[in-house]
């Protein structure tokens, strides 16, 4: 127990020693994105905009269903909330490999890649939300009072995400198979996760199975606080925070202690 | 708050030869393997020590040079005190802000431009954003890149980039130095900026570890060595002792065409066998005893003298100096007494023995590092041949009131 807090202790001691150090890497990873491109931060929008534009046709037009929301705003929601995920996931994922030069040469704490790889994802969910705004603005849909829980969901959405790719990390770089795995896993996460179409309505011991998604619980929670109808559902996002939060510690911890092995085994 | 220090205490550290188990298909077997036969022995069948009991402690205003041949632990010594590999056993201690100049251009992105790259690359060393910036033009100033700043680091030349990798680091107020062999970049100018920066940092008190290859670098800045030897306990001393060492065992790989019997070095005016240092200009006798294993024939003896850092002092052949040509068979013995003069300035020099061949000018047999010699003065500047020079200096007092322009002295102006 000791041990853990010294490590704990460690490991935000890093953390603040090299802030400005996780404010270079993202800055890099954001200058680099865009450099050499006409778009620039508009790709930041695009790619959720064509999906909702596709599954918009697919479920109004070919197979309908009913949400509570305007179809489109509650797909582009979806998206964009699954995208901040699964893209620092997919950045995480080859982080510590891509820059093996750093990662053997020059010591710092190895969270900054993860970590820059969020922060990147999380500018680009800040330009989507200008979007969002807009599609709200255009359907007539306002929050209400419930948006006040807004912060307590990207909190644990943060948590979680971190958690997730700090494992996945770690995981490539000891075992490059994780990078294959992941690509099919995302995938299949996505649809078991209520971004295109919600898992709270369906029925039957799969729906159940689905409600233990905790994706499903932050996502269901931005479109209630969000959209105003109702306040987020407790005893769903709940769990997911108490997870999210023993995630990250968990993950942290056996990253921080296992970084020194980095080196050696990339 | 403790003094800074770079040290190591009884430091070991093991490798592994071939692949660890990189996949999931191999993880099985490996965890089952952890299960069964709990506590592994000190060192497995492909694994190997890289660092054996490996000890030293550098203070303030000390330097120690680190050497050794490729693969004898210089940067994973480096690596184990930057924290970026854990020692097996035994622990290194580091106090103080830690300056690591090791790959100095690392975090360079080829798509960002200098500027962009300076703060990048400043914060992986660990600078503050404010001291990058308040440091700025000193660094492109350090670089001499002012005008290319702006200009992504990809159309840059490998000099230039080494240079501002290096303006850089140079500009990092560490209190402890670490340095991997990262000099032999830029041109020759760039490099004396170089090495007076880091006798600078020395001469502040800080304490550097330096891995080089560059043994004249090392004599220049070190107090101490430590020389690594793959598989074997490390080395340490002063510096002309431990260079005398490393240079001798280097290359005293024999040639297979003929066997050494005897090899001694006498200093020619006592007749004593050569121990410790010798003054420039003291003639040696080397005395040498080779046995032959196949014929060489119509052979020259060769003579060449080469300084620690690869500089080459002097070569000559006993044909060029109108000795008649020697052949040699099968277990016949060539007894050779060589006398020269040591007329170089301080270094540690190697001594190369060849037979050549002086019909078809090639090597027949090559003795590398025979036998080593180290030389100290301390009345010179700086080169490499004494000269012995007289100064023969005279003044003329002028009775006229001096005017700087028209004192010059006389002739074309």
């Amino acid at each position: 127990m000791n041990q853990l807090i010294a490590d704990c202790r460690e490991m935000l001691t890093e953390q603040v020693q090299y802030r400005d150090l996780l404010y270079e890497m993202t800055r890099r990873d954001l200058l680099i994105r865009y450099k050499q491109t006409i778009m620039g931060f508009g790709w930041a929008v695009f790619m959720p905009l064509v999906n909702t534009a596709v599954f918009s046709v697919i479920f109004t037009r070919v197979a309908p269903i009913s949400t509570d929301v305007p179809y489109p705003l509650f797909a582009f929601c979806g998206l964009l909330a699954w995208n901040f995920t699964a893209s620092t996931l997919r950045s995480s994922v080859t982080s510590l490999t891509s820059n093996a030069g750093l990662v053997t040469k020059v010591f710092f704490p190895r969270e900054i890649f993860p970590f820059s790889a969020m922060l990147v994802a999380l500018v680009d969910l800040v330009v989507g939300s200008s979007v969002l705004i807009a599609l709200m603005a255009w359907f007539g849909v306002a929050p209400s009072r419930y948006i006040v829980y807004l912060p307590l969901i990207v909190v644990v959405h943060v948590v979680f995400t971190a958690a997730v790719s700090l494992f996945v990390a770690m995981a490539n770089l000891f075992y490059r198979d994780v990078k294959y795995i992941f690509e099919v896993v995302i995938t299949l996460w996505m649809f078991a996760t209520s971004v295109l179409y919600p898992v709270r309505t369906m029925a039957g011991r799969l729906g159940t199975v689905l409600r233990l998604n905790p994706m499903t619980a932050i996502i269901d929670g931005y479109r209630d606080t969000l959209f105003g109808a109702r306040p987020p559902d407790w005893a769903s996002l709940g769990p997911a925070a108490l997870l999210a939060v023993v995630l990250l510690l968990a993950a942290w911890v056996q990253f921080h202690r296992s970084e020194f092995e980095f080196a050696e085994r990339i | 708050m403790s003094e800074s220090v770079i040290a190591f205490d009884g430091v070991w550290k093991k490798f592994r030869r071939g692949e660890h188990h990189d996949s999931l298909r191999d993880l099985v077997p490996a965890l089952v393997g952890r299960f069964t036969s709990r506590r592994k022995p000190a060192l497995d069948d492909n694994e190997f020590w890289v660092l054996r009991n490996v000890s030293f402690e550098v203070r303030p205003g000390q330097a120690l040079g680190i050497i050794g041949p490729n693969g004898a632990g210089k940067s994973t010594a480096l690596k184990v005190l930057t924290r970026i590999l854990k020692p097996t056993r035994g622990t290194a201690r580091l106090h103080g802000r830690v300056g690591a100049l090791i790959e100095l251009a690392a975090g360079f992105h080829p798509d960002l431009t200098g500027r962009e790259n300076i703060f990048l690359q400043g914060a992986i060393m660990g600078m503050r954003r404010d001291d990058i910036r308040r440091r700025f033009d000193e660094i492109i100033e350090f670089a001499g890149i002012p005008d290319f700043i702006d200009t992504p680091v990809k159309r840059y030349s490998s000099g230039m980039n080494a240079r501002l990798g290096f303006a850089i680091a140079a500009h990092l107020d560490p209190e402890v130095l670490l340095i991997d062999e990262v000099l032999a970049v830029g041109d020759y100018n760039f490099q004396q900026k170089c090495y007076a920066r880091l006798e600078e940092f020395r001469n502040a008190g800080i304490p550097i570890a330096f891995v080089s290859h560059n043994m004249q670098a090392i004599a220049t800045l070190c107090d101490r060595v430590m020389l690594l030897r793959a598989g074997q306990e490390p080395i340490i001393g002063d510096v002309p002792t431990v260079l005398a060492e490393y240079v001798s065992s280097k290359g005293s790989l024999a040639d297979p065409r003929l066997r050494v019997l005897n090899a001694v070095i006498t200093e020619s005016t006592s007749g004593n066998e050569l121990s410790g240092p010798i003054p420039p200009g003291a003639s040696l006798v080397l005395d040498i005893e080779i046995a032959a294993e196949v014929p060489l024939l119509r052979c020259g003896v060769l003579l060449q003298v080469v300084r620690s850092d690869g500089l080459m002092i002097f070569t000559g052949m006993s044909t060029l100096d109108g000795l008649p040509e020697i052949d040699l068979q099968p277990a016949d013995r060539l007894r050779a007494r060589i006398q020269f003069s040591a007329s170089v300035l301080r270094g540690t020099y190697m001594v190369n023995v060849q037979l050549v061949d002086t019909l078809r000018q090639w090597s027949a047999a090559v003795i590398n590092g025979v036998c080593s010699f180290v030389v100290t003065e301390t009345t010179r500047v700086s080169g490499c041949a004494e000269l012995q020079p007289s100064y023969d200096l005279s003044v003329a007092r002028s009775s006229m009131p001096l005017v700087s322009s028209q004192s010059v002295p006389s002739g074309r102006l």
